[in-house]
C-alpha cells in the first residue's frame, strides 16, 4: 500500500510539473501580450503597458521568469492576478469551492444515476426494458453537455418556471441569512447544472455498470447465495452489487477530468461562479498567473480523483484491500 | 452623481409622476434595485477600475466636485450642478477655484476637505497608479489647497471645457484612508475591495463573480437616496440575464442590444424599456496606408474606392437586421448622446448603382468568380473583429453578404481580443471593426481621426488638414451655438473622405422593473439619476422591505 | 483476415449496430455531397430583416437563423466539419497511439517504461483546458490545427491498450513460432501483429469519433473551433443561444443532429466491439 501511495504521489508531482511547464510555455510563447488591450475595447498607452510589464516581471528573460514562478509555486505562492489586482490564491479561494460543490454533487448524482440504471438494466437483461434504458443511457452518453444544459434551461427555467435560470444564490435575500434558508436557496440553483453534468457522466457509469452487474449476477457466489434461498433483492443489492461496484467507482474517479471539462461549459451556460469561468475569463484577459494556477489545480484534482478511485475500489472490494 | 433637489423635481415631472417630489413620511424611502450585469467588477478603486460595472458601482459610492446635467453640455459652466463643491469661480483664464460643501462627509464620518481633492488629483496623475484617466487630466498642471474647504486647479492654458476636465474624470478619494498605502499597491489594497466614499450609497459587500451590494447612506449631505439598496448580480450571459429579469429575480439591465431579447422584455408585463440616447458607435476603419503603416494601401489608398464601398453598404438594413426597428444609423463619428449630433451632417448615400459606376471608373473590373480586379490586384480584403463581440461578428457576416454582389470579396478575420487590438494598433490589417463608447465631450473624435492626435487609435492613419483645422476651431468655440456648425462641417468632411464607415449605434434602452418610479437615465452614466428612483409603497415586493 | 470475417458475421447479427452503421454512412454521404443534399446555400441571406428567425415551415424545414439562413442547409454543411474533424482526428490519434503502443510493446523494457510513464503523466493533463488555451491564444486556428490538437492529445489510451495487446501477442505461440522461423521484426509486425491488432484499433477509432465530435462542438460553442460564417454544429448552437427562448429551433436542431450522430457512432462502435472483443464471445 505504501509503495502504491508513493508511486501515486510521484505521478501527481510529475503531472503537476508537466502541467506547469506546458502551460507556462504555451501562455508565454503565444502571440499577444497582457495589458495591451484594456478592458472593454479601451486603448492602453504603451508607457502604461511597459510599467505593468515591469511590475509583474514580464520584462525579464523567459527562463528567469520560469525559475521565479517555479520557486514561488514551491512555496505555495501563486502570484498576483493581472486583471483582478489581487492574489491568485484569493481568486481561487472564491471560485474553487463553488466548482467543487457543483462537481461533487454531480459526481454523487452520477454514481446514483449510473449504478441505479445499471442495476435496473442488468436485472432485466435482454428484455425490452433493458433496451429502452440502454437507449436512454446511450443518448445521455452521446449528448453535448452544454446543449443538454441549454435545453434543460429552456424547459425547466423558461417554460415551466420551476427552477432559477442562472447563478448560485438569490442575491436579494438579506445577509446574513440563516444557514438552512441559504442552503435551500443554493440547492435550488444547483439542481440544473448538477443534473446536466450527472446525466452525461452517469450514463458512462451506467454503461459499464450494466456489464459488470450482468457478470456478477452470473457468478458462482451469487448463484450460491440464491441457492441458500436469499431473496432476489438481497442477492442483487448485497452480493452482486458489492462485487460490481469497483468498476463504477473507478470510472467515477477517472471521470473527474471530464467533470472539470464539462463544468467549464456548464458553468458558462448556468452562470455558475466557479473556476471554469475564472479560467475562461483569464485566458481571454491573458492573465498568466491565473491561467497557470487553474492548470495546476486541475492537475491536482485529477490526481486526487485517481487516488479516490483506487481507495474507493479498495473499500468496496475486500479482495483488493488484502492484496 | 447625486442629483440635487432641482434636478430631482425635473426628473419626476418628466417621468410623469404625480405628487410632490419629496413627500415626507411613510413611503418616501425604501426599495431594492437589483441590477443584472454580464460582467463582474474588477476593482472598486475609481482610478484603476477598467470595466463598466466597476464604474457604475464607484459612481454611486464616490462623488465628483460637480456633475453634468442630463443634456451633457460639456462646454459651459451652466451645464454643471454642484456636488462636493458648493460653487466655483474662475479668477483668471487658467485658474479654477472650487469651494467645498462643508456638510460633505466620508462614509466613516470624517469630513471631506480640500486636501482630499489635491490628493485625488495626485493619485490620478501618478504613473504608479496607472489610471486610465491620466491623459484626460493632461491640461491641468496642479491642484493646490488654499484652505481646508478651497481647492485650486491650475491649467496649462485656457479652453472652454476646463470645468468638464476638472470635475468629470476624477472621483474624490479619502486621503485619510489611502495616504499610508504605497501608490503602486492602491489598486490591490483592501480599500479597493471594500471602498469608502462620499457618495449617496455605502459599500456593503462584494462576493466575486456573484454579487455587489450597496446601501443608502442615510446621512448623505445632499439628501439620502430614496432606494434602500442597490445590488449588482453577475450573470455572464446576456440571454440568461434577461431570463433572470423575466423570472423576477432582477430589476434592471442597462443595455440589451439584440432585438430578440428586447422583444422578450417588451412582452413581459413586469418590465419596461426606458430608451435613452446612445453614446456608442461601431465603425469599420479602412487602413489608408499599406500593411504596417507604410506606403498607400492598394485598395483603400484611393478615396473614391472607399466612397464606393461606403455607398455599397446598406446600413439601414444592417441595423434593422441586427436590432429590429430601434437601432440607429450613425450620422458620423458621433453618437446621439453628444450634443453635436445633427441630422444635417453630410453623408455618403446608399447607392449600389453609384458604387458600381465609381468602381468601374476607377478601373476595378469584374473578374473570375464575380470579384473585381485592377492591374492584378483583386478587390479582396480582410476585416478584423474581436471574437468577444457577438454584435460585430454578426454585423461582419451581414456586411460580407452585402458587399459580395458589388464584386467585393470581404474575408472575415476574427481574432482573440488582445490580438485584435495589437494588430489594429500595429496597423497590420486591411480593415478593422472598431467600437467606441464616446466621451460626453466631442473633442474625443480627434483621437480617432485627427492626424496629430493619438496615432494608436487613429487606426487607419487618416490625415486631413481640412478636418483637423475644422475640429480644432470647433473645440475652441466658447459656446455650443458657435461650435455646432463647425462640428457639422468637420464631421461632414470626415464622412465624405470615408476613412471609415460608421455602421451602427446599438439601440440604447434599459430594461427596468415597472415598480420603479422616477426613472431617468443619463446616457454617459446610466445610474447618475438613481438617487431619485423609488418604489411606491403599494408596488413593493418582499425584497423591497 | 479470418478474424475480421468472423467478426463481420457476428456484427451483422447485431441489428441496432448495423442500422447505426448505415446511418453513419448516410451522414457521411450527405456531408460529402452537401451541395446536392442541402436545399439552400448555407451562407445565403435571402432577407436578413423579414426572414430572420422564422420557425420551421415547408420552405425551411428547420426554420431560419438570425441572418435568414436556412438551418437545415447549415446542418448539412455543418456535418462536413463534425464528421471531417471527428474522422480525421480519430484516425490520426489512433495511428499515433498504435505506433507508440507497438513501439513500447516491442522495445526494451527501459524504453517501454519511459514511454508508459510519460503516457501516465499525459493522461492526467487537463486536456481540454490546454486545447482551449492554444486555440484562444493563437490567431485564427484553421480546422486542421483543431484536428491536430485533438489528435495529439487523444492517443494516450489507445497506446496503452495496444501495448498490452502486443505484450500478450508477443508471448503467444504463433509469434514465438514465427520468430523461431527467422521472421524479422517488420515482417512480424506486418504479418502477425497488425491483423490481430486491427479490430482493437478499428473499435477504438470508431468510439473516438463520437467523443471527438462532442469535443469539437464544445470548442466551437465557446467560439474557438470553427469560425463563422462557416457552419459547424457547435457554432450553430452558439448562434442560437441568444435566441434560445424566442427561436429555440436554431439551437435545438444542431444539438439534435449532434446527438443522433454521436449515438450512431457509439452504437456502431459498440457493435464492432461486441463482434471483435473475444471477452464477449459467449
Amino acid at each position: 500500500m505504501l509503495t502504491y501511495l508513493l508511486r501515486r504521489l510521484a505521478l501527481a508531482l510529475a503531472t503537476t510539473a508537466a502541467v506547469v511547464t506546458i502551460t507556462f510555455a504555451l501562455v508565454h510563447l503565444a502571440p499577444g501580450e497582457p495589458f495591451v488591450a484594456g478592458a472593454e475595447d479601451r486603448f492602453v498607452p504603451p508607457e502604461t503597458v511597459a510599467r505593468l510589464r515591469e511590475r509583474f516581471g514580464l520584462d525579464r528573460p523567459l527562463g528567469v521568469q520560469f525559475a521565479r514562478y517555479a520557486a514561488n509555486l514551491a512555496h505555495g505562492d501563486l502570484g498576483e492576478s493581472f486583471a483582478r489586482h489581487r492574489p491568485v490564491a484569493a481568486v481561487l479561494a472564491e471560485s474553487l469551492p463553488n466548482t467543487l460543490l457543483l462537481g461533487a454533487t454531480a459526481l454523487v448524482l452520477s454514481l446514483l444515476f449510473g449504478i441505479g440504471l445499471g442495476i435496473a438494466q442488468a436485472t432485466r437483461a435482454g428484455t425490452w426494458a433493458d433496451s429502452a434504458l440502454g437507449a436512454l443511457a446511450l443518448a445521455c452518453y452521446s449528448v453535448p453537455a452544454f446543449w443538454l444544459g441549454l435545453m434543460l434551461l429552456l424547459v425547466f427555467g423558461e417554460w415551466l418556471h420551476w427552477l432559477p435560470v442562472s447563478g448560485m444564490a438569490d442575491v436579494t435575500l438579506r445577509v446574513p441569512m440563516d444557514g438552512l434558508r441559504h442552503a435551500l436557496d443554493v440547492g435550488r440553483h444547483l439542481v440544473l447544472p448538477a443534473l446536466t453534468l450527472a446525466l452525461v457522466n452517469g450514463a458512462a457509469v451506467a454503461r459499464f455498470h450494466r456489464a459488470a452487474m450482468i457478470e456478477a449476477l452470473g457468478a458462482d457466489f451469487v448463484r450460491a447465495a440464491r441457492a441458500r434461498g436469499l431473496g432476489e433483492r438481497r442477492v442483487v443489492l448485497r452480493h452482486a452489487l458489492r462485487s460490481a461496484l469497483a468498476p463504477a467507482i473507478t470510472l467515477a474517479g477517472l471521470s473527474v477530468p471530464a467533470l472539470l471539462t464539462g463544468s467549464v461549459l456548464v458553468e458558462s451556460v448556468f452562470g455558475w461562479p466557479g473556476m471554469g469561468r475564472v479560467a475562461y475569463e483569464a485566458i481571454f484577459a491573458r492573465d498568466y498567473n491565473v491561467i497557470t494556477a487553474v492548470a495546476v489545480v486541475a492537475g491536482v484534482l485529477v490526481a486526487v480523483g485517481n487516488l479516490l478511485a483506487d481507495l474507493g475500489v479498495a473499500a468496496a472490494d475486500p479482495r483488493v484491500r488484502r492484496a | 452623481m447625486t442629483i440635487p433637489r432641482v434636478v430631482v423635481c425635473a426628473a419626476l415631472l418628466l417621468a410623469g409622476c404625480a405628487g410632490p417630489a419629496r413627500r415626507a413620511g411613510e413611503g418616501a424611502t425604501g426599495g431594492t434595485l437589483v441590477i443584472v450585469t454580464t460582467g463582474d467588477a474588477d476593482v472598486l478603486f475609481p482610478p484603476a477600475g477598467a470595466v463598466t460595472t466597476s464604474a457604475d458601482v464607484a459612481g454611486l459610492v464616490f462623488s465628483r466636485l460637480a456633475d453634468l446635467t442630463f443634456d451633457l453640455n460639456t462646454v459651459d459652466d451652466s451645464g454643471f450642478v454642484p456636488e462636493l463643491a458648493r460653487s466655483w469661480d474662475h479668477p483668471d483664464s487658467t485658474t479654477l477655484v472650487f469651494h467645498l460643501d462643508p456638510r460633505a462627509r466620508w462614509h466613516d464620518g470624517v469630513p471631506v476637505r480640500a486636501a482630499d481633492v489635491a490628493f485625488s488629483f495626485d493619485v490620478y496623475r501618478d504613473t504608479l497608479v496607472n489610471s486610465r484617466f491620466r491623459p484626460n487630466l493632461d491640461a491641468i498642471d496642479s491642484v493646490t489647497v488654499r484652505d481646508s474647504l478651497t481647492a485650486v486647479f491650475h491649467f496649462h492654458r485656457w479652453y472652454p471645457e476646463q470645468l468638464y476636465d476638472a470635475t468629470y474624470h476624477m472621483k474624490v478619494l479619502p486621503r485619510h484612508l489611502l495616504d499610508s498605502i504605497p501608490r503602486a499597491r492602491l489598486a490591490s489594497s483592501a480599500f479597493a475591495r471594500a471602498p469608502v466614499g462620499s457618495g449617496p450609497f455605502r459599500f456593503v459587500r462584494w462576493e466575486a463573480g456573484a454579487v455587489i451590494e450597496l446601501a443608502a447612506d442615510t446621512a448623505y449631505f445632499l439628501g439620502r437616496p430614496r432606494l434602500d439598496r442597490v445590488i449588482w448580480r453577475v450573470v455572464p450571459d446576456l440571454g440568461s440575464a434577461v431570463g433572470v429579469l423575466l423570472a423576477g429575480e432582477g430589476d434592471a439591465i442597462p443595455l440589451i442590444p439584440p432585438a430578440e431579447l428586447r422583444a422578450r422584455v417588451r412582452a413581459a408585463p413586469t418590465l419596461r424599456l426606458v430608451p435613452y440616447p446612445s453614446n456608442a458607435v461601431a465603425y469599420v476603419a479602412f487602413n489608408l496606408r499599406g500593411r504596417g503603416g507604410k506606403g498607400a494601401h492598394p485598395i483603400f489608398g484611393d478615396r473614391d474606392v472607399r466612397r464606393a464601398l461606403a455607398m455599397g453598404i446598406d446600413r439601414a438594413t444592417l441595423v434593422r437586421s441586427l436590432f429590429g426597428a430601434e437601432g440607429e444609423v450613425p450620422v458620423g463619428a458621433t453618437a446621439r448622446a453628444q450634443w453635436i449630433w445633427s441630422d444635417s451632417i453630410r453623408q455618403v448615400p446608399f447607392d449600389t448603382a453609384g458604387a458600381r459606376r465609381l468602381l468601374e471608373a476607377r478601373g476595378w473590373r469584374s473578374g473570375p468568380g464575380g470579384v473585381r480586379w485592377k492591374s492584378g490586384v483583386p478587390l479582396r480584403f480582410s476585416l478584423l473583429y474581436p471574437t468577444t463581440s457577438r454584435l460585430r461578428q454578426d454585423a461582419a457576416v451581414l456586411l460580407q453578404a452585402q458587399l459580395k454582389p458589388l464584386g467585393v470579396d470581404l474575408r472575415l478575420q476574427p481574432l482573440e481580443f488582445t490580438l485584435f487590438e495589437e494588430r489594429s494598433v500595429r496597423k497590420d490589417f486591411d480593415a478593422t471593426f472598431q467600437a467606441r463608447t464616446l466621451d460626453a465631450s466631442p473633442a474625443s473624435v480627434l483621437q480617432l481621426f485627427g492626424s496629430e492626435g493619438a496615432p494608436q487609435s487613429n487606426y487607419g492613419s487618416y490625415a486631413s488638414p481640412a478636418f483637423d483645422a475644422l475640429a480644432h476651431r470647433a473645440i475652441a468655440a466658447p459656446t455650443r451655438v458657435a461650435a455646432r456648425p463647425l462640428w457639422r462641417e468637420a464631421l461632414g468632411t470626415l464622412n465624405e473622405d470615408a476613412p471609415a464607415v460608421f455602421l451602427f449605434s446599438p439601440p440604447v434602452a434599459a430594461a427596468v422593473h415597472r415598480r420603479f418610479a422616477g426613472v431617468r437615465i443619463r446616457p454617459d452614466e446610466w445610474l447618475a439619476g438613481v438617487g431619485a428612483w423609488f418604489v411606491p409603497p403599494r408596488d413593493r415586493l418582499p425584497r423591497d422591505r | 483476415m479470418r478474424a475480421l470475417r468472423r467478426g463481420w458475421l457476428r456484427f451483422r447479427a447485431h441489428r441496432a449496430a448495423v442500422a447505426a452503421g448505415l446511418l453513419v454512412a448516410v451522414l457521411a454521404i450527405a456531408a460529402a455531397f452537401a451541395p446536392l443534399v442541402a436545399p439552400a446555400d448555407p451562407l445565403a441571406q435571402p432577407d436578413p430583416v423579414a426572414l430572420q428567425n422564422q420557425p420551421p415551415s415547408a420552405a425551411h424545414l428547420l426554420g431560419t437563423d438570425r441572418f435568414s439562413r436556412d438551418v437545415l442547409s447549415r446542418i448539412v454543411y455543418g456535418a462536413r466539419v463534425s464528421l471531417g474533424v471527428g474522422a480525421a482526428a480519430a484516425l490520426l490519434a489512433v495511428t499515433v497511439g498504435a505506433l507508440v503502443g507497438l513501439a513500447a510493446g516491442l522495445a526494451s523494457p527501459a524504453v517501454d517504461q519511459l514511454l508508459m510513464r510519460s503516457v501516465d503523466v499525459a493522461l492526467a493533463l487537463p486536456r481540454v483546458f490546454l486545447i482551449l488555451l492554444v486555440l484562444a491564444l493563437w490567431e485564427n486556428a484553421p480546422p486542421w490545427v483543431v484536428v491536430l490538437l485533438i489528435a495529439l492529445t487523444g492517443w494516450f489510451q489507445t497506446s496503452r491498450v495496444v501495448r498490452a495487446l502486443v505484450l500478450r501477442l508477443r508471448e503467444s505461440e504463433f509469434v514465438q513460432a514465427a520468430r523461431a522461423l527467422g521472421s524479422g521484426r517488420p515482417g512480424l509486425v506486418r504479418r502477425h501483429l497488425l491483423p490481430h491488432l486491427a479490430p482493437t484499433i478499428i473499435v477504438s477509432a470508431t468510439l473516438d469519433v463520437g467523443n471527438i465530435i462532442l469535443l469539437e462542438s464544445g470548442l466551437s460553442y465557446l467560439g474557438l473551433g470553427i469560425r463563422p460564417p462557416a457552419p459547424s454544429w457547435g457554432n450553430m448552437i452558439q448562434d442560437g443561444k441568444d435566441q434560445l427562448f424566442s427561436a429555440p429551433w436554431v439551437a435545438a436542431a444542431p444539438g439534435l443532429a449532434l446527438l443522433v450522430t454521436v449515438v450512431a457512432f457509439n452504437l456502431f462502435g459498440d457493435g464492432l466491439q461486441a463482434a471483435f472483443d473475444p471477452r464477449d464471445r459467449r
